[in-house]
């Protein structure tokens, strides 16, 4: 079962990537308006290139 | 033109019914430009997008104050080659105003970018100052029919901003602790029913450790640190028992993991933390759309001035910011008011509207007092600055709902002396069960089921029973047009005792109407020929009745208190009083007069040169929808009274049209009176007043919870618990009724959050419980009352 110590290991580091990843959408402002996007991916590509 | 042919009589832009008399395919100039400039850059597709059309207005402003320096310091940041500010839209609708508004970098050359926030109706725009400036951007969006303004408050703005940030963070490291505790709980579960070597289960006690502590120490510092604050102040504050049930969770669990025996609680622990921010963080969200609907007030005001120089007279215009008290500033026909200040110069008459909710123009002088908001209507005027921006009267209503808003309800405050209780209990329990157990068997069983009993005891669901029924009522009823300032009215609305309505403005219309005439129909146009200048009460009644423009009156002359007289033609005609405006008379006539003012109508003749022709009935006529609205409320147990300063034969006339016994009809009464009807009534139960007016507002804020209808006045709204934004009164009803449901919401949750942690303490005492039914119960106490609180009954049914 020794397998098991490295997978906990690289599913922790995954884990902590994730959140970091989550933390800095956060950060850039990604999320601080959640009304408005659903709504723009309404919009055709044209023209928004 | 054959196309616009075949399809008359409706607004090419906006689908509403051309009025007669207008050329072209458009019922308005404002829905005309928007289409031109919406045909000019190509953005047709609006059309296909849109959900619901309406009408457009635009400006002729060339907002040339957006260019100066002054404005440009505050609001614009600049990078090396690009310019940024934050403008703030009006009447974005929809998914199809995202997209016109998003689209202006295609028609502007310079424009770079255009990103749009539905919710705060906030656009961020950025261009390059070398190709395009400011006003061109906000000429442009405005033609769109979207009349931009300056995005105020961004300090504001920005620091909440960041408070929810950090609160999401912190939600994103609690949910992601969850997710892996959970997996290395699942392998432990498992490993005690299939068994696991004691090597494995250490690792995986070890690991379950490292991520808990860190990831839980931060995302729950917001608990810690309340809990702090109010052991410092020596307050009692629900977050303290949270607190300490955290604490030792992981305390408890850590030591035993170092001890290598006893139980963790990490992934209960961590599912608790997680469900509480996202209660947080769905308060704060709900709360935040309130504020902001304040802010729009504030928006709303100008954001220039023509300011006068002292000596020479030069009018240069100037951002608001730039204006300090004791400046000269000149306001033009048909602008609406930047500061507070007083008349210096110039007669005029003002449109209060946003203020005082009244319809009518208020006449001003030098010396007398206006206020930012309100609209120059009749000629240009000069003010001295007294106050400008958040210093104004509309800036201090703002901060006055804001300040409402935050104010903790007394069930609240309830919940805060349970949770002391609580404390106390708990750890007496713990205490208890520490020594009893020690007792009965070792130390280390005494402290493993005293820890449990401080784990799975965390009062969690108590935590959410109130925040999540009130943040749902308050949302839902919001978007309902009832505007709730606090949880604590909400509470004190929902047990039903005596309710006083105001009688004008509140179950009447508020303004007169002529509901009966009597005698020749054609002397109607006549009559509102003559009235049509006037902006006497009875003059717009009379015109509402029958607007015309087949006649012109000329000669005027009005007399106060009496009527209107003037030319029609070759004829000489008459509008007013039966004694002024006739200088004959018939018995028929008389009989009418007579008869209407039996009803209680004020009558009003209408003579054709000196001969008697016809009578106007005006009344306040009651709203539609009264009689069923104070049914409602007598159904909910409400006992409904008049309580009007008005004259008590019309109080009474009122009363009984609207099914009241007189008793229950007050007349002449003051505004003394009617505060201190309400301190009386509330020596024996709970009162709610209903009015619309200045006289109100003492009546509304010495009863249990006042409610202020559609076009009150602004202290009366101020005044007020509830603000009803849509016009129907039936919204009382619905409102008191939503205030119980909610109410009852919240004592279901408390009943079942309490309940739980009864039974789940007895088994921690008793050391029966299990940790894996912990884990199962713990979490499933939070969701069920996060799922008692979506599935109450308050302000759901459309009234």
């Amino acid at each position: 079962m020794t397998v098991f110590y490295l997978v906990l290991f690289l599913a922790l580091i995954g884990a902590a990537a994730a959140v970091a990843a989550f933390a800095w959408t956060v950060r850039s402002g990604q999320l601080d308006d959640v009304d408005t996007p659903p709504r723009r991916i309404l919009f055709d590509d044209d023209g928004h290139e | 033109m054959t196309a616009l042919a075949l399809a008359p009589h409706t607004c090419t832009h906006c689908g509403l019914a051309i009025p007669s008399g207008r050329d072209g395919a458009f019922c308005c100039a404002g829905c005309e430009i928007v289409a031109a400039a919406i045909a000019a850059h190509g953005l047709e597709r609006y059309y296909a997008m849109r959900e619901t059309p309406a009408p457009a207005r635009t400006t002729t402003r060339t907002y040339a104050e957006l260019d100066d320096p002054a404005f440009q310091r505050v609001h614009v940041r600049r990078t090396e080659q690009l310019a940024n500010a934050a403008l703030y839209l009006e009447d974005l609708r929809c998914t199809a105003c995202v997209w016109l508004v998003e689209s202006s970098p295609r028609c502007i050359p310079g424009l770079v970018d255009v990103r749009l926030d539905l919710g705060r109706a906030r656009a961020d725009v950025t261009w390059d100052p070398e190709l395009t400036s400011l006003p061109v951007i906000a000429r442009h969006l405005d033609r769109l029919g979207h009349a931009v303004h300056p995005y105020r408050g961004l300090d504001r703005d920005r620091q909440r901003r960041r408070e929810d940030r950090r609160l999401l963070v912190k939600l994103g490291v609690a949910g992601a602790a969850v997710g892996n505790l959970m997996l290395l709980a699942i392998g432990l579960y498992a490993g005690l029913f299939e068994g696991m070597s004691r090597a494995d289960a250490t690792f995986f006690r070890w690991a379950s450790m490292m991520v808990a502590v860190p990831a839980l120490g931060f995302a729950a510092t917001p608990f810690f640190r309340t809990a702090l604050g109010a052991l410092r102040a020596r307050r009692l504050h629900l977050d303290l028992p949270l607190s300490i049930g955290i604490a030792a969770g992981l305390g408890w669990g850590s030591a035993n993991v170092i001890r290598g025996v006893g139980e963790i609680y990490f992934d209960s622990l961590a599912m608790l933390v997680f469900l509480l921010l996202i209660a947080r963080w769905i308060v704060m969200h709900y709360q935040r759309r309130a504020s902001s609907a304040a802010e729009l007030l504030l928006a709303l005001t100008p954001s220039r001035a023509h300011r006068c120089h002292p000596a020479t007279g030069e009018l240069t215009d100037v951002p608001i910011e730039a204006l300090v008290p004791d400046d000269l500033v000149r306001v033009l026909v048909g602008e609406t008011i930047p500061v507070d200040g007083t008349v210096l110069r110039g007669t005029s008459a003002l449109d209060v509207g946003l203020l005082t909710g009244e319809s009518r123009p208020i006449d001003v002088a030098p010396g007398a007092s206006v206020h930012a908001g309100t609209v120059n209507v009749a000629a240009p005027i000069d003010l001295l600055v007294t106050a400008v921006g958040e210093a104004t009267r509309v800036g201090a209503l703002v901060a006055s709902i804001e300040a409402l808003g935050a104010r903790r309800a007394p069930i609240e405050r309830q919940v805060d002396r349970i949770a002391g209780r609580f404390v106390v209990i708990v750890t007496t329990a713990a205490a208890l069960t520490l020594v009893g157990w020690s007792l009965l068997s070792s130390l280390a069983t005494g402290a493993e089921h005293a820890m449990a009993l401080l784990v799975v005891t965390c009062p969690c669901a108590l935590a959410l029973a109130t925040p999540l029924a009130v943040t749902v009522a308050l949302g839902r009823a919001a978007r309902r047009g009832v505007l709730i300032k606090g949880a604590d009215a909400l509470e004190r609305m929902a047990t039903p005792g005596v309710m006083f309505l105001d009688k004008t403005g509140t179950v009447t219309a508020g303004e007169l109407a002529v509901v009966s005439w009597r005698g020749d129909l054609d002397a109607a146009a006549l009559a509102s020929a003559v009235e049509a200048a006037s902006a006497h009460p009875i003059a717009r009644a009379l015109v509402v009745h029958h607007a015309t423009t087949a006649h012109v009156a000329t000669e005027l002359r009005e007399e106060l208190g009496r009527g209107i007289a003037g030319r029609v033609g070759r004829r000489h005609v008459a509008v007013g009083s039966p004694t002024w405006s006739a200088t004959r008379t018939s018995p028929t006539i008389d009989a009418w007069i007579a008869e209407l003012a039996e009803r209680g109508e004020t009558p009003i003749v209408v003579a054709v040169d000196g001969v008697p022709v016809a009578v106007a009935g005006l009344t306040d006529p009651i709203r539609a929808d009264a009689r069923i609205a104070l049914d409602e409320l007598a159904a909910l147990g409400w006992q409904v009274e008049l309580l009007s300063g008005d004259d008590p034969r019309v109080v009474r006339r009122v009363g009984s049209a609207l099914g009241l016994p007189p008793h229950r009809c007050h007349g002449g009464v003051t505004p003394e009176a009617k505060t201190a009807a309400v301190a009386a009534a509330r020596a024996r139960g709970p009162v709610v007043m209903v009015g619309d007016g200045v006289n109100d507002a003492a009546a509304m804020a010495a009863a249990d919870a006042g409610i202020a209808v559609s076009g009150s006045a602004e202290i009366a709204i101020e005044a007020a618990d509830v603000y009803l934004r849509s016009p129907s009164i039936r919204a009382i009803a619905a409102t008191v009724a939503g205030a119980r449901a909610t109410l009852a919401t919240i004592k279901r949750n408390l009943r079942f959050s309490l309940g739980y942690n009864l039974a789940v303490g007895t088994l921690a005492v008793t050391g029966l419980i299990h940790p894996l039914i912990a884990a199962a119960v713990m979490p499933l106490s939070s969701l069920t009352v996060l799922a008692s609180s979506l599935r109450s009954r308050a302000f759901r049914s459309s009234p």
